[in-house]
């Protein structure tokens, strides 16, 4: 009975452990929250961010073409066509908020949208605002929080290498950014751990 | 000509400047003299239009060619590009196949879709839907340019030195939601060189065919996934 409760206990405390303990990281107390940009990613307005894109879900494969283009300030327009062309959805992220410009019939389902809308929200978004920052050696863990949810950005010295959102201190979806070179990631990979989602975007050459 | 085209805007919008107005004047002669290169046909010609595509589409039953596709998303700084092989075959086979920038196929062929994406096979489950399949009849139909169909579209018919052009407007409001017209132009042999589709939004694609083979053998093996 006694072993039961202590492992009761012991899953309590480390099972609930928040994400940055869970990866050994600690927090940095001095420093205060950055308030620069802190994913570079699709920040300049000149450039049209082009991506072969692989969507599977529940085991649906779609692909196509995903195209960002920074509009504004803290505005940007997410588009995802067909190879052939046709737009499958069409969205606008502002500073508080979201349109869907269009979206294909049977794409249209909220639960779906609302999936999108997280995802691809903290895809974009350049200055969350910042909670907390967490360190261990050369890394940064900088708590930040996107639509009322945690999200982690972890940087590998300067460079963003995942977006990670929790519950409990359990990894929601991570947003992995690969092939980095002057503020532009070749690949990305946006992963669901609790449902069968990926999406993978390649940029094109 | 100009001196009483700049009076009039000058009259309708008093503080423009005298510069302003020349080129507000040359780019609106400018204009006038495009769009009257581009004159609407009378019924006759474009019964005889009609005539000489379906005459050439009937005798039609294979075709290769080339293309090179232009994206256009006004908010987009340059048009996406990109290019490859198509191979029609009668009735309604029809693959399209990407070499650049990706590695991308997609075949039309027994009332379904085979995907190949840079070696990953699929059948499209978006691409499966009744609207996909009559894109596909009208993209196979549209490619022979026999898609002269009165109960589906509206039509209007043009013509300059050059070609002929031919605006499509789905009359299905639930079609005219995904594409709101295609514009396909045609040499004066009747052969289709330019389709254009047009979104709802304003946004286009532009698919330029050229290298154009026709009735060339084309076996079941070009239309594998």
């Amino acid at each position: 009975m006694r072993i039961f409760l202590s492992s009761i206990c012991f899953l309590l405390i480390f099972g609930c452990a928040s994400y940055p303990k869970k990866n050994n990281f600690k927090v940095v107390t001095k420093e205060t929250p950055p308030q620069n940009v802190l994913n570079p990613y699709f920040s300049n307005p000149d450039k049209d961010y082009v991506y072969k894109a692989n969507i599977d879900a529940l085991g649906n494969k779609i692909g196509g073409l995903f195209i960002i283009k920074k509009l504004g300030e803290k505005t940007h327009r997410i588009l995802f066509t067909t190879e052939m062309g046709n737009t499958l959805f069409d969205f606008s992220f502002q500073q508080n908020g979201f349109t869907v410009n269009r979206i294909l019939k049977e794409l249209d389902k909220k639960i779906l949208i609302n999936i999108l809308k997280r995802d691809l929200k903290a895809l974009v978004l350049e200055k969350p605002a910042v909670e907390q920052v967490f360190s261990k050696t050369n890394n940064r863990l900088i708590e930040t929080n996107i639509l009322s949810k945690k999200h982690y950005f972890y940087f590998d010295s300067e460079d963003l290498k995942d977006i990670v959102r929790t519950r409990n201190g359990k990894v929601i979806v991570k947003h992995h950014f690969a092939n980095i070179e002057n503020d532009f990631a070749g690949q990305i990979n946006i992963t669901h751990e609790n449902i069968q989602l990926k999406i993978t975007l390649t940029a094109l050459p | 000509m100009f001196s009483t085209m700049i009076k009039k805007i000058k009259w309708i919008i008093p503080n423009t400047s005298k510069k302003g107005l020349v080129l507000l004047c040359a780019s609106l002669a400018l204009w006038s003299n495009l769009a009257e290169a581009q004159t609407e046909m009378n019924s006759t010609q474009s019964e005889a239009l009609k005539a000489k595509v379906k005459k050439l589409a009937d005798a039609t039953q294979t075709i290769s060619s080339d293309f090179t596709q232009f994206k256009h998303i006004d908010f987009l700084s340059n048009d996406i590009e990109s290019s490859g092989v198509l191979k029609f075959k009668a009735p309604d086979m029809v693959k399209w196949q990407y070499t650049k920038p990706y590695n991308y196929s997609i075949v039309f062929k027994d009332r379904t879709i085979f995907i190949n994406d840079d070696g990953n096979k699929s059948n499209l489950d978006v691409g499966g839907s009744k609207l996909f399949e009559r894109l596909n009849r009208l993209i196979a139909s549209s490619i022979r340019g026999d898609m002269f169909d009165e109960e589906e579209f509206s039509m209007k018919f043009f013509t300059d030195t050059e070609s002929d052009l031919v605006h499509f407007s789905p009359k299905d409001p639930q079609f005219s939601e995904f594409i709101n017209a295609f514009h396909i132009r045609f040499d004066k042999k009747g052969e289709v060189v330019q389709v254009k589709m047009i979104e709802p939004s304003g946004d286009f694609t532009r698919i330029e065919f050229h290298n154009r083979k026709t009735n060339e053998a084309l076996s079941n093996a070009d239309f594998s996934q």
